[in-house]
């Protein structure tokens, strides 16, 4: 289907009216020949009067879409144009008439056809004014329109509508119908020129400027309208009345009326305008305020918008801010005050005696605004706005007025709200902001939490001689844990513990140096305790002078069926014997590693080489485990551990592990948190 | 919770430990140490009797000042601690290191 091309309604409707106006002046003049000439010219009244009516409806559907397309304009605006189409229409009558002023007694002047052209002007000039006036008026009546406005002003276009008709039926004018019906239009048009809410508003100087262009449209339309009258006293020259129509007449009394009432609101208005505009300014300074500022803003716009706020609130002549930071008390803003009677003013106002009553009180979130005389020779009245956040005393808010009890008390209460409002707005940021950082905090504490699980090895190096499983849980995000293996040829096995003092991220850190030391001497081939004398050394350089972290280590060779174990001040590990069916805790001497920083060390390390049987169980743990404790605070220690091991020393280490793990948390409680690392290796020999 | 108290009894300077230390509140016996030090105290002895719980933190703290101790002459000892407190003392091996005592009439006898 081919698309229509769309109409464009203000264009068509324009382009109408002109035409239609053509064809009105073109059958009047023909009348008109007629007429002049005794000769009919069969064209009926009605015809002219139909194509009145056409032009009527193009004006006004033209003007109708113009205004509802500019609708945003603002009412200065509006009246602005409706004034001066009236000074146009004006002009443009009284151009005609000094052009005729000037032809004087010629024959031009006296030729019925130029001056019928004329009237049509003049006619078009009078409907074009009239008609997007009213429509100008009907917007600002439908401003903050109620459900009753709009259906009183349908009633009304409803009428006029049928007032284009009236000249139909009743032709002559002014007789009773006529009147009739023209008074119920200016009656309606009273009742809905009392929707008037636009006036409050303006501002001070757009009502005098609205005063300006009500006149003149009370001027024009009345001077024009006066002026028709001197076309009707002669049907010789004008066969027809184009004036004399119900609807031309209502809608001129309309514009009329609504003018007049609205000039004078508008004028009884023009005194209490700046208490309006007051109460809108701080109607607005409250949304400025109450809107939370964005993080990476600061504080300082809040204070500044509230001392504006406040000042104009207040009609104050001087002011001051001043919040009090950790460093000293720093003065955000001054307002139109100098140095010296800045300086004036804060010595008056640390001396008052009624301010250090005021001050002593200490109930910061109760405080209110404090009203003071002061002995200054310009300012008389100071008040005094505490700013409250979160319940502390953050910084005050002075203002000053050149008269004597210069605050009264809707300032006071208007003051003290604004005040609020700004302590919550900075209340809000701070809580923004913090929560922003501790996001940020908690971002790289996951980071770290990956970093660290990284580090633990994700496969435990073993052969078929034994079976190997390891457990780790840190109290915070990370932990001081470590355990790790090496292979260290075809049947040697390495497998390491360790614990760093302290928990969470120095334990961290220190953990992963643990790891590269691990690492790079392990490859060495070193015997337990050689191991730990030299990890001792370098852990001697690296760590804090009160950190220290316990180790155990493990040399397992699967050929020879025995381990060789150092303890560096680690728990010891318990290893459970299948012949013996009992489990006994590695006792072996041992100084944790980073305590005892020199040479000496060497005598407080031994190391022994155990042998083990298939069956036998090695549980390696650090002291989270044996130092949890429960509701009643007693330690988890190491006979429970013991005897979960000797109880359950068939199962499968991981088993094994899982049985461990669940017993402790039962020991601790149901919601109980251990607060330790902990962190378990177990190693069945097969 | 941990309550300390330094008694300066001549020649000695008592620093008696009450409830739990951990990684929390080892600040406060790191200030102890510290003050004692600055005393110029010649004799420091630690009363453990009321110490409930250590944690490798607290140890770390003790640790921290052996080496002050040796250089500057200070007698360092350690009396009346809990079975579970010496035992945590023994596993990191500082009772190799600093002289733990049962009680306080052992310490004297002993000096």
């Amino acid at each position: 289907m081919p698309k229509l091309p769309s109409i464009h309604i203000g264009k068509l409707s324009f382009l109408l009216a002109i035409l239609v106006w053509l064809a009105l002046l073109f059958v009047d003049l023909v009348r008109l020949f007629g007429k002049i000439n005794n000769m009919d010219a069969g064209i009926a009244q009605e015809f002219t009067w139909i194509l009145e009516a056409l032009f009527f409806l193009m004006i006004y559907f033209f003007y109708q879409y113009r205004i509802a397309k500019d609708s945003k304009n603002d009412f200065l605006e509006l009246i602005w144009r409706a004034a001066s189409t009236g000074i146009f229409a004006t002009g443009v009558y009284v151009l005609i008439q000094i052009f005729y002023f000037l032809l004087g007694d010629t024959k031009l002047a006296q030729d019925p056809f130029l001056r019928n052209f004329f009237y049509h002007v003049h006619f078009a000039l009078i409907s074009i004014f009239i008609i997007s006036t009213s429509l100008i008026w009907r917007s600002l009546i439908l401003y903050q329109k109620t459900k009753q406005v709009v259906k009183q002003w349908q009633t009304y276009e409803l009428i006029l509508l049928s007032c284009l008709f009236f000249v139909f039926f009743q032709p002559i004018s002014f007789d009773y119908p006529f009147l009739f019906v023209l008074a119920i239009t200016i009656l309606m048009a009273v009742v809905l020129s009392v929707n008037l809410k636009w006036i409050p508003y303006l501002t001070f100087k757009e009502k005098w400027k609205t005063l300006l262009f009500l006149f003149f449209i009370l001027l024009c339309a009345s001077l024009l309208f006066v002026q028709t009258n001197r076309f009707l006293s002669s049907t010789e020259m004008y066969p027809i009345n184009l004036m004399d129509n119900l609807f031309l007449i209502s809608l001129f009394f309309f514009t009329i009326i609504y003018a007049f009432f609205s000039f004078l609101v508008t004028l009884f208005n023009l005194p209490t305008s700046s208490v309006f505009e007051q109460k809108l300014t701080e109607a607005i300074n409250f949304q400025r305020l109450s809107q939370s500022i964005k993080p990476e803003e600061n504080e300082e716009q809040v204070l500044d918008i509230l001392l504006d706020s406040c000042m104009s609130a207040s009609y104050a002549d001087g002011a001051w801010l001043e919040v009090y930071t950790e460093l000293e008390n720093g003065i955000a803003q001054v307002r139109f005050l100098d140095q010296k009677s800045k300086k004036e003013l804060v010595a008056l106002i640390e001396q008052n005696q009624l301010r250090q009553n005021w001050l002593a009180e200490k109930m910061a979130d109760h405080m209110q605004p404090l009203s003071l005389k002061i002995d200054h020779p310009k300012y008389l009245t100071a008040l005094i706005v505490p700013i409250v956040v979160n319940k502390s005393l953050i910084g005050q808010l002075v203002l000053f007025k050149e008269v004597r009890d210069g605050f009264n008390k809707e300032m006071v209460n208007i003051i003290s709200t604004f005040a609020r409002q700004a302590s919550i707005a900075v209340e809000n940021h701070r809580l923004l902001n913090q929560a922003v950082k501790n996001e940020r905090y908690q971002e790289e504490l996951k980071i770290a939490q990956r970093v660290q699980k990284s580090l633990l090895p994700s496969k435990l190096d073993h052969d078929e001689a034994f079976e190997i499983c390891a457990y780790s849980n840190a109290a915070d995000e990370v932990g001081g844990d470590y355990y790790d293996t090496f292979q260290l040829d075809e049947h040697r096995f390495v497998i390491i513990i360790g614990d760093v003092s302290g928990k969470g991220t120095s334990a961290a850190f220190h953990m992963s140096q643990m790891k590269g030391i691990f690492h790079s001497l392990i490859q060495l081939n070193l015997s337990p305790s050689e191991f730990m004398i030299r990890a001792n050394a370098a852990l001697s350089r690296c760590l804090e002078r009160n950190h220290f972290i316990t180790a155990s280590i493990f040399i397992i060779d699967t050929q020879k069926k025995s381990f060789c174990h150092a303890r560096a001040g680690h728990v010891p590990a318990l290893l459970y014997q299948n012949q013996v069916k009992k489990a006994e805790y590695l006792g072996i001497d041992g100084l944790g590693l980073g305590i005892l920083r020199n040479i000496q060390y060497e005598n407080h390390v031994e190391e022994k080489t155990f042998p083990f049987q298939g069956g036998d169980l090695l549980v390696l743990f650090t002291d989270g485990i044996v130092e949890a404790k429960n509701q009643q605070h007693q330690q988890f220690g190491f006979e429970r551990i013991r005897s979960l091991v000797e109880k359950h020393q068939t199962q499968h280490p991981r088993e094994l592990q899982t049985i461990l793990v669940d017993a402790l948390h039962e020991f601790v409680g149901g919601d109980g948190m251990i607060d330790d690392d902990y962190s378990t290796v177990i190693v069945k020999f097969t | 919770m941990l309550s300390l108290e330094i008694i300066e009894e001549n020649p000695h300077h008592i620093l008696k430990l009450n409830g739990e230390i951990d990684a929390s509140n080892s600040v406060e016996l790191d200030e102890s140490m510290r003050k004692m030090i600055d005393d110029g105290a010649q004799s420091i002895l630690v009363d453990g009797t009321h110490l409930h719980y250590i944690s490798s933190a607290g140890l770390g703290v003790f640790m921290s000042y052996l080496e002050d101790f040796q250089e500057e002459g200070i007698r360092f000892i350690i009396y009346g601690l809990s079975p579970s407190v010496w035992e945590v003392f023994k596993i990191l091996g500082l009772d190799q290191l600093i002289s733990i005592k049962p009680d306080k009439e052992t310490v004297i006898k002993e000096i």
